[in-house]
């Protein structure tokens, strides 16, 4: 049976990259279908109850600068918060969520219902349409056809799964998901390279059998921080829990290592190696004799804990033994075992920068199918994935940001370009141009963008202008005081801040040095309140101040980006072949025919690339365009 | 344009120690400003004008005729400069590097021709020609580059740029994984391995510029019978009466080595006793001597006299693996017995009197060694210190972070830059190869 709906996008799979994608699409404006296998589980966090994090928190706030879910549902969910590398500068700090999952699955599925032009429909996807190498619709379970120009797969894991615990192993999604796999089979048959990870979860334990006393307590922060910038209100707030591993734990875990499906061979997947298992850290790292547990709450109105560290496959037997060595979980009873998770995903060097499949137009893949682990990585797909299916539906353009940019950039700069030989994870370290890409500016740097894609509601951008126009009056006003040593103004100055003046300059300048604090510096000004009452003005003045410190090393990098720019436009001719260019060294030759990068920038991201051997392609391919 | 680049570039265009006018070039958009600076008036296009050149400091570095020619009306299709002075090789360098001091950056070799060729100044038969320069040039420069700096420069800057990435490890991990138990550097500890790292590379820049680390270049011994013409053949090469030249066969019993530039190759020629059997101890030990050298030579020229090739199949197979060409000398005097030669060698007839055959021979020489390009080898080292200075004016700033308490993201940046700039000569490092270190050197995640 047809569906008599005709739709702009289908999103297939209701987790944190379908649910964004769904509501990217239908903020664009385009009619938008999100089926999932059930409305019960859109929004579920089938992995650690935490967003954010190093990294990962960057992403969220893009996503909410572009009017996504994920910010404000961490904001309705969250139940301990606090900022990371708070010691550290701006561009590092990062905050992190510790959320309940109820509190996360409702806020998501509100979003979700509440979004006009977008429709939940609970049926398993098993098939894809496709006419004349695009895609027009999908089938259903229930034989019910929904037809659309575009198609946004966000399935997750669900393609060749395979749980392990111990030497037991038996299909399966993960968290007990039904298997899709009439879609799994046909996807098979398409033109795409699959390649195999693994990821694991720590056994959960019931917090009602484990003494909390002899634990370390981690409260939230004071003030408590928010992941979008349009705060939702936070539920009642908990602290986390830090216990230890032991040297009895480790031996237990030795002994256990013959039925460990990691070091008998029974997984082939390849496992995170910034997540690796309890096992893996033991015998990676034999000389540590204790290694960190963090105890988190999985919701207010459970008792059930996430101790996450003690990832593991190892058989059950072991599992309780090692989780009862554990400071603190003596007692402790296991709610559900750990596991190991192989699956199958899609190389997502097969995909534009728009996320969409280069062999099936119309066909976008967001989110763990295409190799990265995490929620936020997923809901930034998602949203990029969506938002491009919508605009190709309407005739426009695609839309990515840059690697200077944001994050979400670098993510799928990264994936299209270098693959996935684990599962990839944001880190701060991947971006080159770091201090740009801060939490505290995402807004700054993407809203007035998403509000040109038309993601981006009146409200937020009504409050976005405000605080912009805000950080310009604080910024020209601190231009506008000048200083001169000789003067009083000067010599107050040096007084209250015990740095000295050698010339003429202005408030605003002082600013760059590092012991001048924009909180004393607006004291030192008097600033009306007028101006200190109105929103954001905090947010602010961290903004300008973080701006200013950082003004001398933006410039230099202006320079390298511009470059890349300029190289990203450089398109390499697809019929180089680069076994036959002499100037190449062996090793840049194999890699080169190995990645078969598409512009000069990619080349040059290529390990051991160097100038030289740059200038020597862009010439041997404009002697082969010039020929052609 | 469509150039890998915008920025403006410089190197000497004339190959160094060649005597006469030496020609420094710059191209791009900031030719004009640099001409305007260091010949203290704006130069009016296509107009030769004599000038004195000045560096930043208002010093004259040296005087001759600056070119200026303006885009797109020029070799490069860019604003193109010529400085043309009259200084030695040092004078050039000096003038050279106020060049890259008023903003220009070092060419990379075959940049001219790559930049012309990108502005369609060239055409599709020329732009093969290009292609294939470039290509070669650029495995030559780097076999230049380490010919022109002694195989301990590369070491050392391998070394550099491996302690450069341990250290990042830990300045990294630190950022990302701030909840991680790790055992890391204290802020001290970090400031001291960037202060080690600072010392290191200022003394490495330091005998780089000395030219202590300046290799002598390629070593070419030159051997054969007794009085074929060996000496005479140093003599004509080096331009100076180094060796002494008699018609009594055994005359040279020493090694004699002389530096020299061919054609921008810088070569140390080692001149060698004839060899032949002696019951002389001292012409018997010189015979020995000249047989090592052969051995350890980069390149050996048997020379033989044209008129009796007898020996030149028996000396190339001693040479056995190294680079050899015969030079038939005397070529005023006689043919040329190719029937002699053993059948895979051919050899190059030259006069070491007259003069004749010695531009074919360096042209052997300079084909043999892979060494294509006048721009390279001296120009190698030039970029090498430059990307050095660069990653020395980093990791000053990082100093300066470490010590006025700024936050480790931005000793970070500057260490980013360093290893950046180290990268250019030893290849890019990414940051999947950083994040890879990390996870090796530490326990990290959850
Ligand atoms: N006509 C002519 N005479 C030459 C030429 N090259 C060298 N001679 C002469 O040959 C004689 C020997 O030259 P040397 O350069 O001393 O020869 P050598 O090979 O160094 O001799 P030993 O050091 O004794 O082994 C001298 O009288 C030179 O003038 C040449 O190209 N033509
Ligand atoms: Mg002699």
């Amino acid at each position: 049976m047809r569906h008599p709906q005709h739709y702009d996008v289908i999103v297939i799979g209701g987790g944190h990259a379908g649910t964004e994608a769904a509501h990217a699409s239908a903020r664009f404006g385009a009619r938008t279908l999100l089926l999932t296998q059930s409305v019960e589980t859109l929004g579920q966090m089938s992995c650690n109850p935490a967003i954010g994090g190093i990294g990962k928190s960057h992403l969220v706030r893009e996503i909410d600068a572009l009017g996504g879910v994920m910010g404000k549902a961490a904001d309705r969910a969250g139940i301990q918060f606090r900022v990371l590398n708070a010691a550290k500068g701006a561009a590092v700090r990062a905050t992190r969520a510790q959320v309940d999952r109820v509190l996360y699955r409702n806020a998501v599925r509100a979003f979700i219902e509440a979004k006009s032009g977008l429709d939940v429909f609970q049926q398993s996807a098993v098939d894809l349409i496709v006419k004349g190498g695009c895609v027009a619709g999908v089938k259903t379970q229930a034989g019910i056809d929904f037809s659309a120009p575009a198609v946004v797969l966000a399935t997750g894991t669900f393609l060749g799964g395979r749980i392990h615990i111990g030497m037991d192993n038996q299909p399966g999604g993960r968290a007990g998901d039904a298997q899709s796999n009439a879609l799994a089979e046909r996807l098979r048959a398409l033109p795409f390279s699959v390649g195999r990870l693994k990821t694991g979860t720590p056994p959960r334990i019931d917090g009602n059998t484990v003494d909390f006393s002899v634990m370390d307590v981690q409260p939230g922060d004071d003030p408590l921080p928010s992941m979008s910038f349009l705060p939702e209100p936070h539920p009642r707030q908990v602290p986390c829990h830090i216990t230890h591993t032991n040297e009895r734990t480790h031996a237990i875990i030795e002994s256990g290592l013959d039925r460990s499906p990691l070091y008998s061979g029974a997984i082939e997947g390849t496992g995170p190696r910034y997540c690796p298992s309890i096992e893996d850290k033991v015998v990676r790292f034999a000389e540590r004799t204790e290694h960190q547990v963090f105890v988190e709450p999985e919701g207010l109105e459970t008792s059930e804990l996430y101790p996450n560290g003690i990832s593991t496959s190892l058989p059950f037997d072991v599992q309780v033994e090692l989780v009862r060595s554990i400071r603190g979980f003596e007692r402790a009873h296991i709610t559900r075992p750990g596991y190991a998770i192989e699956y199958d995903f899609f190389d997502p060097r097969d995909l534009h920068h728009s996320l969409e499949t280069r062999t099936v137009g119309g066909l976008f893949f967001a989110g763990q199918i295409n190799g990265t682990t995490g929620y936020e990585e997923a809901a930034a797909q998602g949203l990029l994935a969506g938002l491009n299916a919508a605009r190709l539906v309407g005739g426009s353009e695609p839309w990515c940001p840059g690697r200077a940019e944001a994050y979400l950039g670098v993510l799928v700069d990264d994936l299209v370009n270098l693959g996935a030989n684990e599962p990839y994870r944001m880190f701060t370290s991947r971006a080159e141009f770091r201090l740009r890409l801060r939490e505290d500016n995402a807004d700054a740097r993407l809203t007035a963008k998403g509000r040109e894609l038309g993601l981006v509601n009146d409200a937020r951008w009504t409050r976005f202008d405000a605080k912009r126009l805000l950080i310009e009056e604080i910024r020209a006003r601190l231009a506008g005081v000048r200083l001169h040593p000789d003067h009083v103004g000067g010599r107050r100055f040096e007084q209250v801040f015990g740095e000295k003046l050698s010339r003429d300059t202005t408030l605003l300048e002082t600013l760059k040095r590092p012991a001048v604090e924009i909180g004393r510096l607006v004291e030192f000004a008097g600033f009306p309140f007028t101006v200190t009452e109105r929103d954001d003005y905090g947010a602010a003045l961290a903004q300008l101040e973080t701006d200013v410190k950082y003004e001398g090393y933006i410039k230099r990098q202006d320079e390298e980006i511009a470059r890349i720019r300029r190289h990203e436009n450089m398109v390499l001719s697809s019929e180089l072949d680069y076994r036959c260019i002499d100037g190449l060294s062996s090793e840049l030759r194999l890699k080169l025919t190995e990645t078969q990068p598409k512009t000069l920038a990619r080349a040059a991201r290529i390990p051991g690339m160097t100038p030289a051997a740059l200038s020597v392609l862009l010439v041997y391919s404009r002697k082969l365009d010039a020929s052609g | 344009m469509s150039g890998l680049d915008v920025d403006t570039i410089a190197a000497v265009a004339t190959p160094p120690g060649m005597g006469g006018v030496s020609i420094v070039r710059i191209s791009g958009p900031a030719a004009a400003g640099i001409g305007r600076l260091l010949c203290g008036a704006p130069l009016k296009p296509r107009l030769a004008a004599y000038r004195s050149f000045r560096d930043g400091g208002g010093d004259v570095l040296d005087e001759g005729v600056a070119l200026f020619f303006r885009a797109p009306r020029s070799f490069t299709g860019e604003d193109v400069l010529e400085l043309q002075g009259h200084g030695g090789p040092v004078v050039v360098q000096r003038v050279l590097e106020a060049c890259l001091d008023a903003g220009a950056r070092m060419a990379r070799p075959g940049e001219f021709s790559e930049r012309a060729f990108l502005n369609g100044k060239l055409d599709l038969a020329q732009a093969e020609a290009v292609a294939d320069l470039i290509g070669a040039a650029s495995v030559s420069a780097t076999r230049a580059a380490l010919r022109s700096l002694t195989g301990s420069f590369s070491r050392r800057v391998d070394d550099l740029a491996g302690d450069m990435l341990g250290l990042r490890v830990f300045v990294e991990a630190v950022i990302d994984f701030p909840e991680e138990e790790l055992d890391l550097l204290g802020d001290g500890k970090v400031k001291e391995r960037i202060r080690q790292l600072h010392a290191e590379l200022a003394t490495l820049l330091a005998q780089c510029r000395d030219g202590a680390l300046l290799n002598q270049g390629i070593r070419v011994a030159i051997t054969g019978a007794p009085n074929v013409g060996k000496s005479s053949l140093l003599n004509v090469l080096s331009g100076q009466d180094a060796a002494i030249v008699t018609d009594v066969p055994g005359t040279t019993r020493d090694l004699l080595k002389v530096d020299l530039v061919l054609e921008g190759l810088p070569v140390t020629l080692v001149d060698t006793a004839g060899l032949r059997d002696t019951e002389d101890p001292v012409e018997g030990e010189g015979v020995r001597r000249a047989r090592a050298e052969a051995g350890r030579a980069d390149l050996v020229l048997v020379v033989c006299d044209v008129r009796n090739m007898r020996h030149a199949s028996f000396e190339t197979e001693a040479a056995g693996q190294i680079p050899t060409i015969v030079v038939a000398n005397k070529a005023d005097l006689g043919d040329f017995e190719t029937g002699r030669i053993h059948e895979s060698e051919t050899a190059v007839c030259v006069s070491a009197k007259t003069g004749a055959g010695i531009g074919a021979l360096i042209e052997r020489v300079k084909a043999v060694v892979g060494f294509h390009d006048q721009e390279e080898g001296f120009t190698a080292r030039t970029r090498h210190v430059q990307a050095l200075r660069e990653a020395l004016s980093a990791l000053d700033h990082a100093l300066v972070l470490g010590s006025d308490g700024s936050p480790s993201e931005l000793i970070a940046e500057e260490l980013r830059v360093a290893h950046d700039a180290l990268g250019s000569i030893t290849g890019t490092v990414t940051t999947d190869d950083l994040l890879g270190e990390i996870f090796s050197t530490f326990c990290v995640g959850k």
